[in-house]
């Protein structure tokens, strides 16, 4: 937190007062300039000290939104905590499908070609996995809304028998209001894309060592039928190394929904960074990531609470 | 293109017809939703918003005492009924009865009285207090910090909370003294920060900001839904003749100008007032005469440092402009996109001359021998050429310097690593030690507006340093001439003195680059105020 102040703090200090900028080429006033950086949080006469470290005003940040739950107002005066709160449920709708998508297809890819390593499944995973991985997120975003859902998307939008909720929800070319969810499909694939082929990759390489192994063999001598073998016994012990991926990656699908918004504008919490980093409102993006650093911290018990449902062994004293 | 031009003869025999006064207004012209670009707007109380996606919305929400023509610029009372003055100094204003708020307050005196102490009274903050700055009485209304900005003591409350320059006469009349005469005052008044505000609106700003409480044709749906969108409907109560076309203006706020272009091309959007400026050619390909385009009031210019010795000598300012060749920057960096600077005046606006400066043109070999009678450039010394970080300006800049050292063997680097605020200061404390890119939008539909400002003796964007008491005279006759007219003669002589002295090397003025969709039967564009969304009409369906 103190390293985000301060990081602002000195951007500002070099670069200048934001508040100036908001006139572009006129010169307001002093007496403007000081009555809306006041307002917006940035009088203290340390934003004009080079590398000072601002403790005073870092201390009534901290006061502001441990004690009284206020993270400050942004240049157009709007109060943080408002936009974050009108921000978060796009976001959250975005990384729930994105995490589905990656959690179910991901985990399905993975086993599929686990269990028939050097099969056609196998390759086909293998391959796809890779241009997955290798194509950035912008690239896959910016192809897929061009290609998809304008190119494509005109084209069913044209045909009578589409229905409405896919030509003009899952194919448009953004967020729609009318279309929350349909409509937020698309942007979840290209946000899962890249932790979607991390996933099966290694749902495939745990389900392979686990299959060898001991456990394993003895289910099967045992007489058990394949789809418990394979669904009770190999697939759960595999899981360990996905959830704890996929806890961490929870963190990093937030982070990704700074690109994936704004490709396919959702007025998400990403969208809300990626403009408040623009235009230099130090206090929106310390809000927005101190909001983010609890999600991250939730994701991460849930993933430490799931440890001990796939794996009997693991006990929390 | 011979279609085109054909198309858009018919269109024009279309529109006289139907605006023939034998021909009754018919209610078919107007009627469906129009869906229009739009970014996120920083306030909708006219008092504090001055950016472009705000008015966008505000003008369709609020009318104010004037209009401008769509087509020559010239102001027009809109809801006043006269705006009057024997000296330029003292304006009587008379407001036609019958405009109601939307929550039912009159539109009276008190309103505008009420909006102009609002946005002038420092200690509100309000971003439009700047265009109070002519009405007399404003230096009472905000205080400076008595020891600085770095020191502990905070600014004291102003000396006083309204314009002594604002009386009310009577319910529908009020008087306007400004400091100093000026013939362009009427013009002035057609910026929404001079719109009215209701008193309601002010008791509680923030909630008049979510869902404002407008006078004009147009009223909100619901409140602003912050960066998805805004929607007005038609204000059945307005009083005026311009009732709007559209029976709803749905505004969608894009963040990213490419994801609105994608929307746009998916038919989510019929209207767009600008585009990305790569997918140009191929708009300019696939729509045709859908694709609008004219030239725009925003100015870039290279400002000169006057402050600096070394650019003390006219003759160098000359041979720098004319070493370059504004035409084919423009077409190699910006697709032709804007429109070179022969002048330092809007194009669009009434007194404009083309061709005015002769020193804005290339001429190589004049540039030389100019070079010459100034005693040349030191040798081996670089030119700095400065630009804000961050804002796509190195690559023009670069094919100026480019040019000067091709043209006049001066060699140059560029410094473009300041981010915006600082390059600001930068300008504010005379730190600039070569040529510097800035630009300038007027702020009303007065030449004036692109000379006092920029040029004047401690103009408020005279950035150059430069100080010319002819020019300040010329300024001043202009203002206090009985016409508008006949201060134009004024202004254009100082423009003159401008474009000999070149304080400024003129680079371009900008293009407007709108799109509109198939739904779409007439295009409307202000000169002045831009898009006219209530002015469009949709085709029938």
């Amino acid at each position: 937190m103190f390293l985000l102040h301060y990081v602002t703090s000195v951007g500002i200090q070099l670069s200048g007062n934001p508040v100036r900028a908001l006139f572009g080429d006129r010169q307001p006033p002093q007496s403007l300039i000081d009555a809306i950086s006041a307002r917006v949080g940035l009088g203290d006469p340390c934003l004009r000290q080079p590398f000072n470290p601002c403790f005073g005003l870092f201390w009534d940040r901290l006061t502001g939104i441990f004690m009284n739950f206020d993270f400050g107002v942004n240049l157009r005066q709007r109060d943080v905590t408002d936009l974050v709160f009108e921000a978060l449920p796009f976001t959250l709708r975005l990384a729930i499908l994105a995490f589905i998508f990656e959690a179910v297809i991901g985990v399905a890819a993975g086993v599929l070609a686990g269990l028939r390593g050097g099969s056609f499944w196998d390759y086909l995973v293998k391959i796809s996995t890779v241009l997955a991985i290798s194509v950035p997120v912008f690239i896959l975003g910016v192809t897929i809304r061009e290609f998809l859902n304008v190119a494509l998307g005109n084209w069913l939008r044209d045909q009578a028998w589409v229905p409405d909720v896919i030509s003009v929800g899952v194919f448009s070319a953004g967020f729609k209001v009318d279309y929350p969810w349909a409509s937020t499909i698309m942007p979840a694939v290209v946000l899962a894309a890249l932790s979607l082929a991390t996933t099966a990759r290694l749902t495939r390489t745990s389900i392979m060592e686990n299959i060898r192994s001991d456990y394993v063999r003895t289910a099967k001598a045992k007489g058990l039928t394949r789809k418990r073998v394979i669904g009770v016994h190999t697939l759960r012990n595999s899981l360990i190394p996905v959830v704890t991926f996929l806890g961490v990656d929870f963190g990093a699908l937030m982070g990704g929904a700074v690109i994936t918004e704004t490709i396919f504008n959702i007025p998400g919490v990403g969208s809300l960074v990626a403009r408040s980093a623009r235009s230099g409102e130090a206090s929106v993006v310390i809000g927005v990531v101190s909001f983010l650093v609890l999600v991250f911290l939730l994701a991460n018990l849930i993933v430490d609470i799931l440890y001990a449902v796939l794996d009997p062994r693991i006990r929390y004293d | 293109m011979k279609v085109a031009v054909g198309t858009a003869v018919i269109a024009l025999f279309a529109a006289g017809c139907t605006q023939a006064p034998s021909t009754p207004a018919t209610p078919d012209d107007s009627g469906g939703e129009l869906r229009i670009y739009a970014s996120e707007p920083a306030f909708l109380v006219p008092t504090a918003a001055d950016d472009d996606p705000s008015i966008q919305v505000i003008r369709q929400v609020y009318r104010g005492l004037v209009k401008y023509n769509p087509e020559t610029g010239a102001a027009e009372n809109d809801l006043a009924e006269s705006i009057t003055s024997t000296d330029n100094t003292t304006w009587t204003i008379k407001i036609k009865s019958g405009y109601k708020f939307t929550n039912g307050e009159a539109v009276n005196s008190d309103a505008f009285i009420r909006a102009w102490n609002y946005a002038a009274y420092g200690p509100n903050a309000q971003n439009n207090s700047y265009f109070m700055g002519r009405i007399a009485g404003i230096e009472n209304m905000s205080s400076t910090d008595p020891d600085g900005e770095d020191g502990p003591q905070t600014a004291p409350e102003p000396a006083a909370k309204e314009l002594s320059g604002l009386k009310k006469v009577d319910d529908l009349t009020f008087t306007v003294q400004l400091s100093a005469p000026f013939s362009g005052f009427p013009a002035t008044i057609g910026y929404s920060g001079f719109f009215p505000v209701a008193q309601a609106c002010l008791a509680d700003f923030d909630a008049c900001n979510e869902t404002p409480i407008g006078n004009g044709p147009y009223k909100i749906e619901g409140s602003w839904q912050h960066n998805i969108g805004i929607t007005l409907v038609r204000n059945a109560d307005y009083a005026g003749a311009d009732k709007g076309k559209a029976d709803k203006l749905s505004y969608k706020i894009y963040a990213d100008v490419d994801a609105g272009y994608a929307a746009f091309q998916s038919g989510e959007l019929d209207v767009m007032y600008t585009i990305p400026p790569a997918r140009y050619q191929e708009a300019k390909g696939q729509l045709g005469d859908r694709l609008y385009e004219k030239p725009s009031n925003t100015y870039t210019y290279l400002g000169i440092p006057m402050y600096n010795a070394a650019f003390a000598k006219k003759e160098f300012r000359q041979a720098l402009s004319m070493a370059i060749d504004r035409q084919a920057i423009i077409d190699a960096v910006f697709n032709g996109r804007f429109t070179p600077a022969v002048g330092v005046v809007s194009p669009l606006f009434d007194g404009y001359r083309p061709n005015v400066c002769a020193n804005c043109k290339l001429d190589v070999a004049k540039a030389k021998t100019l070079l010459e009678q100034a005693g040349g450039w030191p040798a081996g010394q670089k030119l700095q050429l400065w630009a804000n970080a961050g804002a796509g300006h190195d690559a023009w800049l670069k094919a100026v310097g480019d040019q000067l050292k091709a043209n006049l063997g001066i060699d140059y680097e560029l410094v473009v690593n300041l981010e915006f605020p600082a390059y600001l200061e930068t300008a504010g404390n005379e730190g600039f030690t070569g040529p510097f890119r800035l630009g300038w939008g007027p702020d009303y539909p007065v030449v004036e507006t692109y000379l006092a400002p920029l040029y004047g003796t401690g103009g408020s964007s005279n950035n150059s340093g430069y100080s010319n008491p002819q020019f300040d005279n010329l300024i001043k006759q202009g203002d206090g001439a009985s016409t508008l007219a006949e201060g134009i003669t004024f202004y254009q002589q100082a423009e003159d003195i401008i474009v000999e002295d070149l304080p400024v090397i003129p680079m371009w003025f900008g293009k407007v680059t709108a799109v509109y969709g198939d739904g779409v039967d007439k295009f409307i564009y202000n000169n002045i105020s831009g898009v006219s969304y209530g002015e469009i009409t949709l085709k029938k369906s």
